[in-house]
């Protein structure tokens, strides 16, 4: 099934003792010590498996780690992991290797060790680094990949003689289909995590309500080897290919010894780690890894370069499919367009360029709810992740927006604004009823209002808060132009039609295709028609003294987001005079 | 002989059991001796449990406080997690064969698995065999004929304290002919060398230490190390002071019996004694150790009588680690970190020594000391005429108790990368530093960085392969909260200990200072800090060099006799229509200045700005906790909205701008507090768009009194203008077109203007030239004079006083941008062109076109004055002529139309009140809403 020495897919661990030995062997000639020579460095199994997954096909035979898979997984099997940075919990040293009588063994890639823990001299300690890792939010169903059926009735073939531990597990069924992401303790009524995760629960309960993230996500706890930690950042989105550990003995004794002794010590001595129960979040040893951008979820893309006359072609389509969702106004969908495509480009101290918020109003509670629904069915077709935020005085007043860190328990709490970048935000105002906000509701809009305009959330960290840089595009679906949430570009919205809205399958996935590949595309500049601008630009500044700064910038992000929905790199005049066309109509509007 | 052979073998336990905190283990000959001496010495060294002996029931906290003695044991060298009793042994057994320990070599897993290690650091060159059956070096005790050098101090002290009157059984003849402390350098260096010709160098186990070095090095620090500062200060009475730096303090601690510790700075030793430091650094448990020792015999030596152990506390390394890049290698050695106290567990009382009592004869037994965090219980009662089995329970008031206390520190934001979380590190706190950061401090911390092995439950004999790390801290130090190190500048004593500070970083600031003078010299250095301030808001550019002297701050001045002071703060208020960015200015000010307070004028009380009084509500205590102006001393404090703020609020700020204080008096506090801050405020006009026909004071409705304290003040108004127009274009396009590689050079970064204000802030103090001055007062002179040109009746005030000390402000800060010590006539220009561009916009008369200060002083321009006086004479003039005294009323409307068919001016009925109040005033008539009487 494997490489040609190496089973890798069922018995990675072997593989890596294998490797290990075999590299100890050859250095041992050159009299160094192997530990000295492998700390913090591959010694090859990286390699093997590289060419394995890649070169020889092995990548679609590893099964996918999720909710549902962990049933069936094997542990100390090969498993593929897509999630999002969700905390990194600093690093761990293990001893990495150490002399079991004469020879060297190794402890990488794995939560203990199998030998007797031998005497210090023998031993040598290594680093490796902690990431809590989430499904990332709010990614839609096209977008998440599954492990192909028939490789699922393979190995659950052979997990007879797994039948004990399985047993074990599906006896808390709560506990792995109901866990939310962002608790240890849920609200689960499995018996051995009650009594050790009671001291979190009513933290939990408060984040169950406020997260609107459905429940049925899990966590992965994963280890990555020899990087230095900055190699990931918070909330990016990685493929981790590595092995999935579980030990039943190590569960069953995990944190028993905290349930009686009350000493608030080793509360604080523990690491993170015992917060998170191997039986609730599997841990991954990670053997390789890779950043995953929108790009890549688009499976098999299609053959075509993105030339302009198919460019141009699905983007046609695009536009009369959105008009379409809402009730036929082209001048809406067009700006809708625009607004998808928006990406932040360039960020400095005050300004950011590139942004796009965009607030179709003219909703009422009755047509909010036949395009609204239909609105967000859209994006959800078509963006990789995309989120809704109900906007209610209740939900402002009870929600947890803000990602917080808990220091008693030395966990960043998920808030729903802990988004990976590019997700989608749809803000939802119609169902804005008057009412007070408590301080946690001011406290919540600001949030938002920062997130729209600079595209940074403020993470607490209850001593200070630390400002993380994302990247979310914001739509805000209203009655009248929003006061709460200024976005950059009003429009009012104008339907003439209900008409049902469908799209094959394949036009989704050019869409799909097409909306992530022209956000991608790279700018370039044409100085050419700066004076051009520049002259326009005056002109209606004489015309309008309302003009601001701010309305000019949105003109040129317009038509730079025009320019690259027809597949180009640097915008034209014809550009501008579309920009100024869709202006004017939606002047007309206001 | 064979004692001498003894007691430096006792030494040498002592010490380790001192450090180790470990029991015996294993059986010898001698162990029972040493046992006794150890237990004598009181050198209890206990342990902490994790995982308490059954057999010691949780201790409730009332009993704990008053049972904690002064205590020998430097605690934060025991390991807080032990194995059991037979997993050391075996893990000692199996450690028992000498194997080379590396000098990276990481920490042992448990307590035990050290001991070897430990214990055989006193072997010898001329031990033949390593120690393999058993840990303890017994087999070769060095032979010393002549051994008296060192090892009678140990031995003295011993005696001492196991009998303070008892003469030491070792012969002493040679140390004491020696004066305690007599230092006498060739006497001591003979000594200290005497004892390395006679014996064979002792090395700890696996390092290049050899203990009779470190110990003579640590002598000649302690004994010779002096201040080269303080020494240079008072080079004639060097000689009177003998004694160097540490042994005065040493002596100061003896003095004062409540001293525990002695805080070396490790500058200090690196000074005195690299080689010294670095082996301190990479070996600190074993160096300690001698260093605790050495200090013992110091204090012994001094005063035999001094009962206390007085331990070593080293901080102020040469470097510090980020936490982030603490690895495996810091292992074991002594670091110092930065970071945050984000929690701290209660105190944990650490049982050191347990007696028992019996139940059935209440016999009490000798204290059973902890060993490697286990008390032993005796099963039977140990008088002969009891034995009950199992009789034996805990008395907790008689037994010892230290404290410890474990505090996660968490990084600071600013050694974040970006896209990271702050990292963690859990600190062990001990004895006197248990406390001594609250959570929300900022401290470095002096430590040793340790590991210990996870179990993975307590019945399971497996051991995670996983280390959990903590730092035992030695040392702790609260650092600065504030970003900029902001000196005192009214207060001399401040600035000295800043001076100080600067030496002391001298070396790491050195290059970074050499940049920012040569930035100074820059010719174009002003056009190119205005550029650097806020470059994505367009324009502007006469404001923000106004922002940057607020920056930069004029000097404070204290006159001497009266105690008056005055401000060098400058206020700046900016006026102007809604989006002309103002708020944006007032952002990036904030994040530029050192202690910047941003708070918003419609959600600002007066109490929120000043500082309020609370009920503290534990303990019921009155609290007086600052407000923004208040914490913001000696920052900027920006206000956006500043006309939305609510009168009483407003008011309070009269004081601040111009005291530079702030005093409460109310709930039993009266205080004045310190509010030496720069106010930047924004307000929008009160139509929302600026009315140039109004005074600003009818725009933004504050009152004179508040506007005449800014002392620049700023409209920012949305002209038409094609100019304009063009160049908010230009610079929106190039925000689009901008290429990364031609964005501009010429500008400096945040973190590099920062560091210039705050250095030019700190350092530059700059005066009043005699050519300045001069022209500082002609021009002023001319200011004033501008209003009364001839021919002209009325007296328009061009420039008060106010303005005068606002100049002097400008042109120091002016001066202050360049480095410049003396202010010059360019600088005194350039304020007075600074001024003038600000009054010219916000002073103007309009009906006029003239600078008028009395629009900022009462709101009434010299114009609209006369206008005034001219219609109440007219009004006068129309009631004497229509009105009889004790006559019909007249209607005012009535008067206006009148009135305004007798004057040429435009009238309104307003006008027409104002001078019929006047007139009402004057007793000649009397006026009831709208009707008029004459009387």
């Amino acid at each position: 099934m494997g490489g040609p020495q190496y089973d890798l897919l069922m018995n990675p661990l072997g593989a890596v003792r294998q490797t290990f030995e075999k590299a100890v062997a050859s250095s041992q000639p050159s009299g160094l010590d192997p530990t000295a020579v492998y700390r913090g460095k591959d010694w090859g199994i990286v390699d093997v498996l590289n060419q394995f997954l890649f070169s020889q096909g092995g990548l679609a035979q590893v099964p996918i780690l999720d909710a549902s898979s962990l049933k069936w997984i094997k542990p100390n099997t090969l498993v593929r992991f897509r999630g999002m940075v969700q905390d990194m919990l600093g690093n761990e040293f293990y001893i990495g290797a150490f002399k079991d009588g004469c020879t060297w063994r190794t402890n990488k890639f794995l939560d203990f060790s199998p030998f007797s823990v031998p005497p210090v001299s023998e031993t040598t300690l290594w680093e490796r680094h902690l990431f809590h890792c989430v499904p990332v939010p709010g990614q839609n169903s096209w977008a998440i990949e599954s492990t192909p059926y028939p490789l699922k009735i393979n190995i659950s073939n052979e997990m007879t003689c797994q039948h004990g531990e399985k047993r074990r597990r599906d006896d808390d069924p709560d506990g792995i289909s109901d866990f939310d992401c962002c608790d240890e303790g849920s609200s689960s009524s499995n018996k051995k995590q009650k009594d050790c995760g009671s001291a979190s629960h009513h933290k939990i309960a408060e984040i169950t309500n406020g997260s609107s993230f459905p429940t049925k996500s899990f966590s992965c706890l994963v280890k990555v080897y020899d990087m230095p930690e900055s190699q990931f950042k918070l909330n990016e989105v990685v493929e981790f290919i590595g092995i999935y550990t579980f030990d039943p003995e190590l569960t069953t004794s995990d944190r028993s010894d905290n349930v009686d002794d009350n000493m608030s010590m080793f509360d604080f001595m523990d690491d993170v780690a015992t917060h998170l129960p191997p039986s609730k979040v599997p841990r991954i040893h990670c053997l390789v890894s890779q950043k995953l951008s929108t790009q890549d979820l688009i499976s098999n893309s299609p053959a075509c370069e993105p030339l302009p006359n198919v460019i141009r072609g699905i983007r046609d389509s695009l536009v009369s499919y959105l008009s379409c969702t809402l009730g036929n106004d082209v001048i809406a969908a067009q700006c809708l367009l625009l607004h998808l495509l928006s990406k932040l480009r360039v960020k400095s101290d005050v300004a950011s360029v590139g942004r796009l918020s965009l607030n179709l109003t003219g909703f009422t509670q009755e047509s909010a709810s036949i395009f609204g629904k239909q609105l967000n069915n859209a994006i959800k077709t078509l963006l990789p992740y995309s989120h809704t935020i109900p906007l209610t005085i209740e939900y402002l007043n009870t929600a947890m927006l803000q990602p917080k860190k808990d220091n008693e328990s030395g966990r960043l709490l998920m808030g729903a604004l802990q988004l990976a970048s590019g997700t989608h935000l749809t803000l939802d105002e119609t169902v804005m009823q008057s009412g007070t906000l408590n301080s946690k509701g001011v406290e919540n809009v600001l949030l938002l209002k920062h997130l729209m305009e600079h595209q940074i959330v403020e993470y607490d960290f209850q001593f200070y808060k630390l400002e993380m840089a994302t990247e979310v595009q914001c739509l805000i679906i209203s009655e009248a132009k929003s006061n709460i949430l200024p976005a950059d570009l009003v429009v009012p919205v104008c339907p003439s039609a209900v008409a049902p809205v469908s799209a094959s399958e394949e036009q989704l996935h050019a869409w799909r295709w097409y909306l992530t590949t022209v956000r991608s595309l790279p700018y370039s500049t044409d100085t050419s028609i700066c004076e051009m601008l520049q002259n326009e630009m005056v002109e209606a500044m004489r015309k309008d003294r309302s003009l601001g700064c701010s309305d000019l910038s949105r003109w040129m992000t317009m038509a730079q987001l025009m320019a690259a929905s027809f597949g180009e790199k640097s915008f034209s005049v014809e550009h501008w005079q579309m920009v100024k066309e869709i202006e004017r109509l939606r002047k007309e509007r206001l | 002989m064979e004692s001498v052979c003894l007691s430096l073998f006792l030494k040498a336990h002592i010490n380790l059991m001192h450090w180790a905190g470990l029991g015996l283990v294993g059986i010898s000959p001698v162990q029972s001796l040493v046992w006794e001496c150890f237990a004598a010495v009181g050198l209890f060294a206990g342990n902490l449990s994790p995982f308490p002996a059954n057999s010691t029931p949780f201790l409730s906290p009332s009993l704990l406080v008053a049972s904690f003695p002064a205590n020998f044991s430097r605690l934060p060298f025991l390991l807080p997690l032990n194995l059991t009793w037979s997993d050391g042994q075996s893990a000692m057994a199996s450690n028992g064969h000498s194997s080379p320990f590396g000098q990276a070599t990481p920490n042992g897993n448990s307590n035990s698995s050290q001991t070897p290690r430990r214990s055989s650091r006193r072997r010898t060159n001329n031990s033949n065999s390593s120690p393999a059956s058993s840990p303890f070096p017994l087999e070769t005790p060095p032979s010393r004929p002549a051994g008296v050098a060192s090892t009678p101090t140990t031995s003295r002290r011993r005696g001492t304290r196991h009998n303070p009157n008892a003469t030491p059984s070792t012969p002493l003849s040679t140390d004491d002919a020696v004066p305690p402390y007599s230092s006498d350098r060739d006497e001591n260096d003979n000594m200290e060398t005497d004892g390395q010709d006679d014996t064979t160098p002792v090395f700890v186990w696996g390092t290049n230490i050899s203990v009779q070095e470190v110990n003579g090095a640590i002598l000649r620090f302690l004994r010779h190390f002096r201040d080269a500062r303080s020494a240079s200060e008072s080079s004639e009475a060097a000689d009177l002071m003998s004694e160097g730096k540490y042994m005065r303090v040493v002596h100061r601690i003896m003095e004062l019996e409540g001293a525990e510790s002695l805080d070396i700075d490790a500058h200090d030793v690196f000074e005195y004694d690299p080689d010294l430091y670095n082996k301190m650094v990479r070996y600190p448990l074993e160096v300690l150790a001698i260093f605790d020792i050495v200090l013992m015999d110091l204090v012994a030596r001094i005063d035999p009588l001094f009962e206390k152990h007085i331990q070593t506390r080293i901080h102020n390394l040469k470097s510090t680690v980020c936490m982030r890049n603490l690895n495996p290698s810091d292992i074991e050695k002594m670091v110092s970190i930065k970071g945050m106290i984000i929690r701290c567990s209660s105190i944990i009382p650490e049982l050191k020594e347990a007696i028992f009592r019996c139940l059935v004869c209440g016999f009490y037994s000798d204290p059973v000391l902890v060993d490697r965090g286990r008390i032993n219980e005796p099963t039977r009662c140990l008088r002969e005429e009891c034995k009950a089995m199992n009789s034996m329970s805990l008395v907790h008031n008689r037994c010892r108790f230290a404290d410890k206390q474990i505090v996660k520190l968490q990084e600071t934001p600013d050694e974040i990368p970006e896209g990271g979380t702050p990292h963690t590190v859990s600190v062990l706190m001990h004895d006197k530093l248990v406390d001594a950061g609250k959570p929300g401090d900022r401290v470095e911390i002096t430590g040793i960085y340790r590991a210990m092995s996870v179990r993975v439950g307590p019945s399971q004999r497996t051991v995670k392969s996983i280390f959990k790390t903590y730092i035992d801290c030695l040392h702790l130090k609260k650092t600065d909260k504030s970003r900029l190190q902001i000196d005192d500048s009214v207060n001399h004593d401040a600035n000295n200990n800043a001076a100080n500070h600067e030496e002391d970083d001298a070396s790491l600031y050195h290059d970074k200072i050499e940049k920012l003078k040569e930035l100074s010299k820059l010719p174009d250095i002003y056009d190119r800090l205005t550029r650097s301030l806020a470059p994505n808001i367009w324009e502007l550019d006469d404001v923000k060099r106004g922002l940057l002297c607020q920056l930069f701050g004029g000097n404070a001045l204290k006159l001497g006799s009266s105690g008056a002071s005055l401000r060098g703060d400058i206020n700046i208020l900016l006026v102007g229509d809604p989006g002309t960015s103002k708020s944006q200015l007032l952002q990036y000010m904030h994040k530029l200045s050192p202690r910047g307070i941003y708070t918003s004028g419609r959600g600002s009380s007066a109490v929120g700005l000043t500082a309020y009084v609370t009920k503290d509500p534990e303990t019921g205590e009155t609290v007086l906790e600052s407000g923004a102006l208040v914490l913001s001393d000696r920052g900027v404090c920006c206000i956006d909205e500043f006309d939305k703020m609510s009168d009483n609020a407003r008011s309070m700020l009269h004081e601040v701008m111009e005291q530079q204080t702030v005093s409460i008096a109310k709930a039993g506090i009266i205080a004045s507090l310190n509010a030496r801050t720069s106010v930047l405020a924004c307000a929008n006009p009160s139509e929302s768009r600026y009315n140039p026909r109004l005074s600003v004071i009818d725009n933004i409705h504050l009152p004179p009194t508040l506007l005449s304290r800014f002392d620049l003040i700023y409209l920012i108004l949305d002209k038409a203008d094609e100019q304009t127009d063009r160049r908010l274009a230009k610079h929106i396009v190039s925000l689009f077109f901008q290429n990364p590689d031609n964005s501009v050079q010429e500008v400096l970064d945040l973190t590099t203007l920062v560091a210039y204000i705050s250095y030019a802030k700190k350092h530059i103090h700059p005066v009043l030239s005699d050519e300045a001055a001069e022209e500082l007062t002609r021009q002023y002179v001319q200011m004033r004079q501008r209003g009364n040109t001839p021919g002209s009746r009325k007296k328009v005030i061009t420039a008060t006083a106010r303005q005068i000390e606002s100049l002097i402000r400008l042109s120091e800060a002016l001066a202050r941008m360049r480095f410049s010590q003396v202010v010059e006539v360019g600088d005194v220009a350039e304020a007075f062109r600074l001024l003038e561009v600000a009054l010219q916009q916000s002073a103007t008369d309009h009906s006029t076109g003239t600078i008028d200060m009395d629009l900022i002083m009462t709101g009434i321009s010299a114009s609209e004055r006369t206008r005034r006086e001219n219609i109440l004479a007219a009004t006068q003039n129309l009631v004497m002529e229509k009105l009889v005294t004790g006559g019909p009323a007249a209607r005012a409307l009535e008067l206006l139309e009148d009135l305004k068919k007798q004057s040429s001016m435009e009238v309104h009925l307003s006008d027409l009140k104002i001078a019929l109040s006047t007139l009402a005033s004057e007793g000649l008539v009397v006026f009831h809403g709208d009707t008029i009487k004459r009387i």
